[in-house]
């Protein structure tokens, strides 16, 4: 046991001594999470930034204009035209000058006196499905927030739906930067994970190293871990650094205990360098494996993890597939985290999901992993 | 010859596929031996060696190395033996005293012990003024002695060197080889491929490896010998009919273009280079330069292809 853990710690010094000596890994280890999470973090922003809207108030009173104010005042709607009749809003559509439209209708004013349901018509291009999709969620806040205090106003106290609670809770600016960015922070470490390892299993084998390495006592197992420990080690540096970056340029908070925070992320790192060192095992070819890592990582962490697609939406093979999405329970445990300041007792689903996940590449590595050159 | 045996081999056999790249070897070798192991491209040394190393599994035979039966503990195996492989493979940019560091690591070494035996081996094999130099700045002769110095770390009793001085010149090529010879003094098992034929020389017995066969085995004298019997001269200064002219009489058993010059094998008959003077009718004008040379491993290495190939066709026409 002891000549094992001093195997271990061999690899593990001499993996980092090549790392330390190699810029090109330092660089990438450290400059590109900090570039990806800017480059991502402001590009695939789901704030609706302006969107051109069309209006037509019909009814005209201090009421529709105040629903009006309350619609433009959130930066997320321009009104750029103002219509004569509904169905021009078909050309505009079509011709992208706008993207939204609210149609008021006349009575509006009254019915809100008369304290009944009162209707204004907001009409979306939905080809553009994302975005109207947010354009519909800021709407709806505002009408219901338009709702509270025209009610506050009549002097009624009434309670609110709670999904609309819900939905403003943990991001009360609908600000969606603080969804994305704990998405980010698992692509980000997907990739790195899964790239840094790939390459070094593989290089050995180029290198002709792997043979000498055969010749000693070294197991396929101290081989392994000795090559994870130290990248597993960058790998929290990294999670330190996207974090501060994210909570200073992003605002996101770390609302849950920080032993948390990095017990997932070290199991998380465990389970993408797994996959890493498990293409390297299979591939033994630095290019190929590079190649095969990012397809691998990327694809899943992007489409099947609910960072940008709610699972609960996907069709069921996608929703099984993705129970096996390493970046499903870490995004999760991130977002209840971070976000929400969730403890142990409600993500220690996903914290055994990844202990299991990254444990199972552990073994199929090592299993896969010949110790033999034929 | 009473030591007890190192290595021992029989009809061990390695396939690829269809293709048969080492052949039902078999051969013994001693503790302190040098052995040489000497072929061609391709001819399947490598192969012999990393079968012996426990890197390839035989396809048939039997053989032990270090007690250990190969087959069965290969494992085992790697613990009595230093292996230095064909490619260059310790780390280009770890320093020379990291590289010997991580290989002692790698064998389970630790601490004072391990410092102590790193310091001793770079004394050895004088790299210890230059234990911080990176590995890849070292010129090739270098590269070489600190391979060597990480395949004995563990003190092993056999060490298994593949062409450990392919591409390296001939100063540092004698020197490696001394160093050989002292470990195999001090008790240590060498076993050793080469394309070199002056290096086999310096071997106590020579294997040559053809096709996967290993048709002629011994010392480098007896091989001379057997295969290259009578005597040899280096004659200079002849044209080529006058050389094949030579073919013709009962006294020459071969003439073969070598060098500058032919070498001519004769029986024993012909004692001096006046005799092969006399066969050779000179007129007093020539030039011709005769003198009495060693046979050569190269000589006996060509005779050993010639005729294998030749059984090789006999067998295919029979
Ligand atoms: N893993 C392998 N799979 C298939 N063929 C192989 C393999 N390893 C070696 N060979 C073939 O076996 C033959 C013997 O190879 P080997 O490396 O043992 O030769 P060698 O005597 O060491 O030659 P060299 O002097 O070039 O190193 C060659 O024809 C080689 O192509
Ligand atoms: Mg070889």
């Amino acid at each position: 046991m002891r000549a094992f853990f001093r195997r271990v710690a061999a690899m593990a010094i001499k993996e980092t001594t090549h790392i330390s000596r190699d810029k090109q890994v330092i660089y990438m280890a450290l400059g590109m999470p900090v570039v990806l999470l800017l480059l991502f973090g402001y590009a695939i922003s789901f704030d609706l930034d302006l969107l051109p809207m069309g209006l037509l108030d019909r009814d005209n009173t201090p009421e529709s204009r105040s629903l009006i104010q309350a619609m433009t005042a959130s930066d997320a709607f321009e009104i750029t035209k103002h219509l004569d009749d509904p169905n021009q809003l078909h050309e505009y559509f079509k011709n992208g000058e706008l993207k939204t439209g609210l149609i008021i209708e006349p009575g509006y004013s009254k019915s809100l006196k008369r304290n009944e349901t009162a209707t204004a018509q907001l009409v979306l291009d939905g080809t553009d499905g994302t975005t109207a999709g947010i354009a519909l969620g800021y709407a709806a806040g505002v009408a219901q927030a338009q709702n509270l205090r025209n009610m506050e106003k009549l002097g009624l106290m009434a309670e609110l739906p709670i999904q609309a609670r819900v939905r403003a809770l943990y991001n009360p600016s609908m600000d969606s930067s603080k969804f994305i960015v704990p998405g980010l922070i698992a692509m980000i470490l997907a990739i790195m994970a899964t790239l840094l390892t790939a390459i070094t299993v593989a290089r050995e084998w180029e290198l002709g190293s792997m043979e000498q390495l055969f010749s000693t006592p070294v197991g396929r197992l101290e081989i392994l871990l000795g090559k994870l420990i130290p990248y597993i080690v960058i790998g929290i540096v990294q999670v330190l650094l996207v974090i501060t970056i994210g909570s200073i340029l992003f605002d996101i908070p770390v609302k849950g205990p920080l032993y948390l925070l990095f017990g997932t992320s070290f199991l998380f790192l465990a389970c993408t360098m797994g996959q890493g060192l498990f293409i390297s095992v299979l591939t033994k070819a630095q290019m190929v494996s590079t190649q095969a890592a990012m397809i691998s990582t990327l694809v899943p962490t992007i489409l099947l993890s609910g960072f940008m697609f709610p699972i609960e939406n996907m069709p069921w093979p996608l929703q099984a597939l993705s129970y096996i999405v390493p970046a499903r329970y870490f995004i999760d445990s991130l977002r209840g985290i971070l976000l929400k300041g969730n403890g142990f007792s409600v993500l220690w689903p996903d914290i055994l999901a990844l202990g299991i996940i990254s444990l199972v590449i552990l073994a199929a590595s090592t299993a896969r992993f010949k110790r033999r050159l034929d | 010859m009473n030591e007890p045996l190192s290595i021992s081999v029989h009809e061990l056999t390695k396939r690829f596929g269809d293709f048969t790249a080492v052949d039902r070897v078999s051969f013994e070798v001693r503790r302190g031996e040098i052995f040489g192991y000497l072929g061609a491209n391709g001819a399947g040394k490598s192969t012999t060696i990393r079968m012996l190393c426990g890197l390839l599994s035989p396809s048939s035979g039997a053989a032990r190395v270090a007690d250990t039966d190969i087959f069965q503990k290969p494992e085992e195996v790697k613990r009595h033996i230093g292996y230095m492989s064909q490619k260059f493979s310790l780390y280009m940019d770890l320093r020379v005293e990291e590289n010997l560091e991580f290989f002692g690591g790698a064998f389970g070494m630790w601490g004072k012990k391990l410092k102590k035996r790193a310091e001793y081996l770079l004394d050895r094999v004088e790299l210890l003024d230059h234990a911080q130099m990176l590995t890849g700045r070292m010129p090739g002769g270098w590269r070489q002695r600190l391979a060597l110095a990480c395949a004995m770390l563990h003190e092993p009793e056999i060490l298994f060197l593949d062409e450990p001085t392919s591409g390296v010149d001939p100063r540092s090529r004698r020197n490696f080889w001394r160093l050989i010879r002292e470990l195999a003094d001090e008790g240590t098992t060498v076993f050793v491929t080469t394309h070199y034929m002056d290096e086999a020389e310096y071997c106590d017995r020579v294997g040559l490896m053809v096709a996967g066969r290993l048709p002629a085995l011994d010392t480098p004298s007896e091989l001379k010998k057997t295969w290259v019997p009578g005597r040899m001269f280096m004659v200079r200064g002849i044209d080529s009919t006058r050389a094949l002219s030579l073919k013709r009489r009962d006294e020459i058993l071969a003439v073969e273009s070598f060098g500058t010059g032919y070498h001519v094998q004769t029986s024993d008959e012909v004692s001096s280079p006046g005799d092969m003077g006399k066969m050779l009718q000179m007129d007093k004008r020539e030039q011709v330069e005769i003198e009495e040379v060693e046979a050569s491993l190269e000589d006996v290495f060509l005779r050993v292809i010639a005729s294998f190939h030749k059984d090789n066709t006999s067998q295919e026409d029979s």
